[in-house]
């Protein structure tokens, strides 16, 4: 067997580990507790998900990055891979993975996605990690539903909880933009679109059931097939509809998932018309992928307060995160702050090194008040208490609050 | 005795790496040892694509449709959703032999078609079949996958002697479970390269024609290729299943990228040679899934406010293409090519 | 699904959807024009060529930016229309002189190896020429309306509930030309003679005296052309740019082209107008979500009745 140059190139697999190692050598200490966070940082939620890690990040700073004997590190994980553009299964299982390979990980704040959540759910659960969403929203991740009867039980292998989040859930925000367009906009006619993920569906039932309960004429609930690159032809079929079109199409579905192309299609479209969108678009990013014309057309639901509408703690956090990045924080800034402030207060009180007696400490905690956003708990199926919703719409490229609604009480099941 | 030969002592290597490899403090090192597991099961995957590509010469775009068909089939076999619930043995043997199935069903109508046209119906069929496994939700699960698969792995084997309830699919066991199963396919398909068959596929891909004057019946042995090779794709997706415990989302996860990073793995490896896939497999994935990560990592903890301009995540379909391009136009035989003299 | 024609609203959605098949249409017949032209010549399948439309649509939205940014805001009328012109101009032939560095670089050296060498490498030149667009305009969509509003969004002229809406106008004003532009350039000038004699036998051409390496660059230069003028129409009508937006769209029009019969100049053009129906039509009747489907499933049962398409020629069939 002659020798080649290439041969060499078989070396190289191994040479990954130790060089790897290596850059490993400035070893953690013993006493490091890690905490992950693991959203989508490449690709359209980036803008969101960046103000979440600023949020995380004063959190921690906050306490100087310790707490009692141990000291506090973070590791900001991206679950979106750029060939997508998006959160994959993939990158978030990797995630989820590494985070149980890893002994010092005790807290996993993410998902940003409920699909993704989904996935790392029963790894992180069978692992005993707890998990503080600042952002995901679907009901089955924590609520018995009609949908799947064996939710949320099959993302919880171990029998024990260790999912919370400190965003209201999509039960009571899908009816909440029904009442926005039944009540405020004064509409009668909706036509719902979803995109068919586990968010995006589930929402849309939501809402449909709530408008349903208001009195509102559903024309139609249908999923859109988010691979295609224009929905001209859908909405030709909407404005055709039997009785003439709608007042009002609601769309169940993220940035990702083109809402934008969505919003932009009906505006050149069904003129009068107008679209309510969920928290999943509520980033930049939709307005830069939905165009011009707007104003007063686009509105978006969103699961807490808007930053220019908090008060006391809130404001000062608002003020500080100006201060320190030269920006306005978006509005999911102040649920990352949350989420690290929960996690880090439930350290301090166990004051131990350990998964389980860390995980117990974040689900029990109740009436929380350090944090930005006012006084909450976390009830039995680690969901927040705060219920106040935001809706805001599209002014000169920015979101502006038009209206706060408190969240319905969800119906007995 | 002859010595062994290359691919032999490459093939070799290769698995004693990877049976030692979890047995390294991987952890301390910074490496996700869970993403091993996925190497192996891409290698298997990888090994379905040879038979289809390497040995028989057939340009299929639309592996990980076969992938993702054998990860569907044991998401319903084994999800609490429906009367099923199989173990994870009964589900895996349905799989492969179902995606076979498919497969054959599927290469029957376009066996007449030859070279780029081939390549064009078996990339739209990947993409009939993204289609259908997110339309027909009520079965597949669609964009929201099934979830929480958690069978026993074996027949008559209660819950509890075992382990906990999904304890045979972490880290290392399942491991342990992949290498095994890949070990058996590898031996398994060079047994059929020796095989009356496998020569039979070598003939048709190096001349249909005269393989056809030769008494041979090439419609048949290609449609052999693709069951076989949907099948081993089908064990692999099968494999996936349970790796993740959910069938995964189609559209990012079994289209027309990864039917084309499989691709670039075994040209780089050596096309038809299995050892050489296997190396193919776990350089350029190794790559991409373990190295470009910690490597990105590192970047991350090394800037001051942990935001980095350069992340290698961001160049990826750039070092498929280029290494795509590159074997092409200077060693299209792969880095460890086939041995059995072929000239062209 | 509602039945053709009956949709309560006097068949209003049938010529909608008939009109927006139309332009839809004549996009994928501009695309599947470069891959039928090049695979007439050497036999290729140009994956990469979706990809450099997608980069044409990546030119036409910075050339816009820049274009705002140098003058302020545009107003609509005369100015817009320079932009419009000055892009029609300009892109086309940055995409065409693309395609021939690509050729270049990449094909070229490739030429005398066997068939499957320089399809794969053209895998591999889609991947690179994705990752550029990536690293070029980002992850996420971009919309060229935020940028400025080229051209309006309203209607040309009303045919009885019918609109025909200036953005689809220009798609037509643009295609039909040039469409008639290439036909002549192929059947009258000495360059589509060439053309034509190197696509008939290569070594012969070249025993001819024909410049056969310089026919194959004008061949790419075309192609490339062809799909950066369908990279300004498409961001003009759509109005909102992917860096994934080059797969779905390259698919549909190769698709076309090998329906059509692939190496045929009618013939893709046939194979893309028929795509853009079933596009529409598949896209307003059905759900949405069926349309892969139902173009790849055209497409395998086209296969295999017909493999050499609607218009092909079975000599182009060797063995």
């Amino acid at each position: 067997m002659r020798f080649r140059w290439f041969h060499l190139l078989l070396v190289i697999p191994f040479a990954f580990p130790f060089s790897a190692g290596c850059s490993g050598c400035n070893k953690r200490e013993a006493n490091t507790i890690v905490i992950v966070s693991s959203l989508p940082r490449t690709g359209s939620a980036k803008g969101q998900t960046d103000t979440m890690v600023n949020g995380i990040k004063m959190a921690i700073d906050e306490y100087d990055g310790k707490i009692g004997d141990f000291k506090i590190l973070f590791q900001d994980k991206d679950d979106a891979e750029a060939s997508s553009g998006q959160w994959t299964a993939a990158a978030e299982t990797a995630n989820a993975n590494a985070a149980v390979n890893d002994k010092d990980v005790m807290v996993y704040i993410g998902p940003y996605n409920s699909g993704a959540a989904a996935v790392s759910m029963p790894i992180l659960n069978k692992a005993g990690i707890a998990m503080i969403s600042p952002a995901t929203t679907a009901t089955g991740l924590t609520k018995k539903n009609a949908d799947n009867k064996d939710e949320p039980d099959i993302y919880r292998p171990s029998g024990k909880l260790n999912f919370t989040r400190v965003v209201p859930t999509d039960d009571l925000q899908g009816p909440i933009a029904a009442r926005f367009i039944a009540e405020e906009l004064k509409k009668k006619r909706v036509y719902v679109l979803n995109d068919n993920e586990r968010y995006g569906e589930g929402i849309a039932k939501e809402f449909e059931s709530g408008a349903r309960k208001l009195g509102l004429t559903v024309i139609g609930n249908e999923k859109i097939n988010v691979a295609q690159q224009e929905f001209g032809a859908l909405m030709t079929k909407i404005k055709n509809s039997e009785g003439g079109p709608p007042d009002a199409i609601y769309f169940g579905g993220t940035t990702q998932s083109k809402g934008g192309q969505v919003a932009k299609d009906m505006i050149k479209t069904i003129p009068n018309c107008v679209l309510v969108v969920p928290d999943g678009c509520y980033e930049k990013a939709f307005i830069d992928s939905a165009g011009a014309g707007l104003e007063g057309k686009v509105f978006v639901t969103f699961g807490g307060q808007d930053p220019t509408r908090l008060t006391g703690a809130g404001k000062a956090f608002v003020e500080k995160y100006k201060e320190k990045y030269k920006t306005d924080p978006e509005a999911y800034a102040v649920y990352g702050y949350e989420a690290a402030k929960v996690a880090l207060a439930a350290i301090k009180k166990v004051n131990k090194k350990d998964r389980d007696a860390i995980r117990e400490a974040i689900l029990a905690t109740k009436n929380f008040s350090d944090g930005a956003i006012g006084t909450w708990s976390f009830d039995q199926n680690g969901d927040t208490t705060a219920q106040i919703f935001t809706i805001s719409e599209i002014k000169n490229g920015n979101f502006v609050p038009v209206k706060e609604l408190n969240g319905l009480k969800p119906s007995a099941p | 005795m002859t010595p062994p030969s290359r691919s032999a002592i490459a093939g070799g290597v290769l698995f004693a790496m990877l049976v030692v490899l979890p047995q390294l403090p991987l952890a301390e090192w910074g490496i996700p040892a869970n993403l091993l597991t996925e190497l192996l099961i891409l290698s298997i995957l990888a090994l379905g694509l040879n038979v289809i590509l390497g040995t028989t010469g057939l340009l299929h775009l639309g592996i990980a449709a076969f992938y993702g068909i054998g990860c569907c089939i044991t998401g319903i076999l084994t999800t609490s959703i429906f009367p099923f619930q199989t173990n994870f043995l009964v589900a895996m043997m349905v799989s492969a032999f179902g995606t076979a199935l498919v497969g054959l069903i599927l290469g029957a109508p376009v066996l007449r078609l030859r070279g780029d046209y081939l390549a064009l119906v078996t990339l739209g069929f990947g993409q009939i079949v993204i289609t259908v496994l997110l339309e027909f939700e009520n079965i597949t699960g669609g964009k929201k996958t099934l979830q929480g698969l958690f069978p026993p792995l074996l027949p008559f084997v209660s819950e509890g002697t075992m382990g906990r309830r999904g304890d045979w699919q972490t880290f290392p066991h399942f491991y342990y479970l992949c290498l095994g199963l890949l070990a058996i396919v590898y031996l398994g398909l060079g047994n059929l390269e020796r095989s009356r068959l496998g020569r039979g596929l070598v003939a048709v891909r190096e001349d249909e024609l005269a393989a056809g004057a030769m008494g041979l019946n090439p419609a048949r042995l290609k449609l052999s290729a693709l069951a076989i090779g949907a099948g081993v794709a089908g064990l692999a997706g099968s494999l996936f299943a349970m790796h993740n415990t959910n069938t995964t989302e189609p559209q990012n996860s079994f289209n027309f990228n990864w039917s084309i990073i499989i691709l670039a793995a075994i040209i780089l490896g050596g096309l038809s040679s299995r050892a050489g896939v296997l190396w193919g497999v776990v350089l350029l994935m190794g790559f991409d899934k373990i190295a470009s990560r910690i490597i990105d990592d590192s970047l991350q903890a090394a800037a001051a406010d942990g935001n980095t301009a350069f992340r290698l995540s961001n160049w990826r379909l750039m070092i498929f293409g280029l290494v795509l391009i590159g074997m092409m136009r200077f060693r299209p035989n792969g880095l460890l090519p086939e041995r059995r003299g072929t000239s062209k | 699904m509602q039945p053709i024609l009956a949709d309560g609203n006097g068949g209003a959605l049938f010529w909608e959807l008939l009109v927006n098949g139309l332009v839809m249409g004549s996009l994928f017949a501009l695309i599947a024009l470069g891959y039928s032209l090049v695979y007439g010549i050497i036999e290729l399948v140009n994956f990469a060529h979706g990809d450099l439309f997608m980069l044409g649509a990546a030119m036409t939205y910075t050339l816009t930016a820049l274009a705002v940014s140098w003058f302020g805001t545009v107003t609509p009328g005369g100015m817009s229309f320079a932009i419009v012109l000055g892009l029609l101009l300009i892109v086309p032939f940055f995409c065409g002189g693309a395609n021939i560095l690509i050729d270049r670089a990449v094909y070229r050296p490739l030429r005398r190896a066997p068939r499957l060498v320089p399809l794969v490498s053209a895998l591999g030149v889609s991947f690179v020429l994705v990752n550029i667009g990536q690293l070029w305009i980002g992850t996420s969509p971009l919309s060229l309306e935020n940028k400025a509003q080229l051209v309006s969004d309203d209607s040309l002229i009303q045919m009885g509930e019918v609109p025909l809406k200036w953005k689809d106008a220009v798609v037509l004003i643009t295609v039909v030309p040039v469409m008639v532009g290439l036909t002549w350039l192929v059947k009258f000038t000495r360059l589509g003679k060439a053309m034509r004699a190197t696509a008939q036998n290569l070594v012969a051409a070249q025993l001819m005296g024909i410049g056969v390496e310089r026919v194959i660059a004008s061949t790419f230069f075309v192609g490339g052309y062809l799909a950066g003028l369908a990279a300004v129409v498409y961001t003009l009508k759509i109005g909102r740019i992917e860096y994934q937006m080059g797969f779905q769209n390259g698919l549909y029009a190769f698709t076309a082209a090998v329906v059509g019969g692939i190496g045929n100049i009618p013939g893709a053009v046939l194979g893309g107008l028929l795509l853009g129906f079933i596009y529409s039509f598949g896209g307003g009747y059905s759900q949405g979500n069926w349309v892969d489907a139902l173009i790849f499933g055209v497409l395998i049962v086209l296969l295999i009745f017909r493999p050499t398409g609607l218009l092909g020629s079975r000599s182009r069939e060797k063995v």
